[in-house]
């Protein structure tokens, strides 16, 4: 799974999409935030940034977009490639995050630039990560069900 | 989105009806002329249904900063002059507003749960003993907690001026998450063979200085940016904390809740202190007491060791990892909450009585934050 394909967020904005039943009881959600990962430049990889748009129960929107474009959004999450593809062979081989590799514990553990943190300008952007936290996770697990149907 | 229609005056005139009831009591019908209301004005449906945002058209959306009445009048009604004053003590804007509490609000009402049906009860797994009394002691001390940001606006919305109507139905939601929170921690303690364990003073001394906080600015600095942020991050510790998929899913879904009052009241104060800045004073001064008590509850012994049982994963590592990692916990929590009132627009960094560097707190790390 080639985590900094825009395909892949787009297959799991609409595998979000289709099972509306799934986040009903999360209830509706409206933020835009952003996914940046950092490549090792050392190694060759270069940046990658998504920005994904929530509304009501459906996630209206998956772009790539600069990095430096990431503050723009609510909120965005920030952190080496390396981490963000640890988190999703977590997803993918649990079918949904489990012990610290969960976004709400990736980034509450966070400690440097070394670890996805959560960043973000605007107070009332930031709040939205704990608010719609179980919302983004869902999205995030869906990785798992994307990879089994690709 | 919302767009307004000009005003179309009223097509019929009413003249001819009677002036008297058919009992001979006066009539008067004047509401049926639409007085000085902004009739015609017509709220555009959103895609989800008509939120409160929609309706905050023309003077519908004007929210003053010091309304003229204090009677239960809803906002932007024609208000007879012989209207009673309600005793309101909360009239200034400054008082209770937050630019984000309509937003909160509906977002409340949308993403309500159900501590009955929303969490897998059945899928409880049979727990060490340890483990499971550290549970019910986390879960003994959370429902002891979580009622006070029930009990707290309810002591203080019935003296808040009736135009900020948004903020009052905001708190009311926050009463009903409260009541969720204390439902789900104590269905937890009992659901699984154990029992409600041990309270002691000191959680009862931080209630005790929310609730009895002078003024509404100290209550709500005291209650939301101290201790609702404390809590807050305790849930966000859930996922460390939680023996099965049962806990987890609760400490997440209390979580959401509640960051929105956290939102609340980091906003509350944020504008407050913006329009007023002589009120940071006044909520310097109750901070400065908070966190004493606040530090006596978080190293509450049997809060604080039940805490670290669970990190640990077991009274066997509580000494060789759960103490290490408890200790890091609380750094975050006392950096997230400085880092809240930060954003708050109260800086704490100079002022606050939180032991930093016995915490291995660095306020460079809290400007980061």
């Amino acid at each position: 799974m080639d985590i900094t394909d825009i395909t892949l967020y787009r297959a799991m904005a609409d595998e979000l999409n289709a099972h509306p039943e799934t986040f009903t009881v999360l209830g509706e959600c409206d933020m835009v935030l952003a996914l940046v990962m950092r490549g090792d430049q050392e190694a060759g990889e270069t940046d990658f940034a998504v920005r994904l748009r929530f509304e009501g129960l459906r996630c209206e929107g998956a772009d790539e977009v600069a990095a430096s474009e990431a503050p723009l959004a609510d909120y965005y999450l920030d952190g080496p490639l390396a981490k963000w593809q640890a988190m999703f062979d977590d997803i993918v081989a649990n079918g949904a995050a489990s012990g610290r590799q969960t976004i709400n514990s990736l980034a509450l553990l966070a400690t440097s630039a070394d670890d996805v943190r959560l960043r973000g300008d605007d107070p009332m952007g930031t709040d939205k990560f704990s608010r719609f936290n179980q919302t983004l996770q869902e999205y995030l697990d869906g990785a798992a069900r994307v990879a089994v149907s690709a | 989105m919302t767009v307004t229609e000009p005003a179309a005056a009223s097509s019929r005139d009413y003249d001819s009806l009677p002036s008297t009831s058919p009992l001979g009591a006066p009539l008067d019908w004047k509401w049926l002329k639409g007085a000085k209301s902004e009739w015609g004005v017509r709220p555009k449906i959103g895609p989800r249904g008509l939120t409160m945002l929609d309706i905050a058209v023309g003077s519908y959306g004007d929210v003053p900063e010091h309304p003229t009445h204090r009677s239960m009048a809803p906002r932007g009604a024609d208000v007879d002059p012989e209207t009673p004053d309600m005793g309101y003590i909360l009239n200034n804007k400054t008082d209770v507003w937050a630019e984000n509490v309509t937003e909160l609000y509906e977002e409340a009402v949308a993403r309500q749960w159900s501590a009955t049906r929303d969490i897998p009860w059945s899928e409880l797994p049979e727990l060490p003993d340890d483990i499971e009394h550290a549970m019910c002691q986390v879960c003994t001390t959370l429902t002891e907690v979580e009622m006070i940001a029930a009990d707290l606006p309810a002591k203080w919305m019935w003296r808040m001026n009736h135009d900020f109507i948004e903020a009052k139905m905001f708190l009311c939601t926050q009463i009903m998450d409260e009541a969720r929170h204390a439902e789900v921690f104590r269905k937890r303690a009992l659901a699984n063979g154990g029992g409600l364990l041990m309270s002691r003073g000191s959680s009862e001394g931080l209630l005790r200085t929310i609730l009895e906080a002078k003024t509404y600015h100290q209550a709500t600095a005291l209650m939301h940016l101290l201790g609702e942020g404390f809590i807050l991050d305790i849930f966000r510790m859930g996922e460390l904390i939680a023996p099965s998929p049962v806990e987890k899913r609760m400490f997440r879904m209390a979580m959401q809740d509640e960051a929105r009052h956290v939102a609340y009241g980091t906003m509350h104060i944020r504008y407050a202190v913006e329009h007023d800045p002589d009120i940071a004073e006044e909520i310097h001064e109750a901070l400065d007491h908070g966190e004493v008590v606040l530090t006596q509850f978080g190293t509450n012994q049997d809060f604080g060791t039940a805490l670290a049982v669970l990190l640990g994963g077991g009274v066997d590592h509580v000494e060789s990892s759960g103490f290490a990692l408890q200790a890091e916990m609380q750094r975050k929590q006392f950096t997230s909450y400085l880092a809240r009132c930060e954003r708050a627009g109260i800086s704490r960094l100079e002022r606050t009585k939180l032991p930093l560097d016995l915490l291995g707190i660095d306020p460079a790390t809290v400007l980061a934050n």
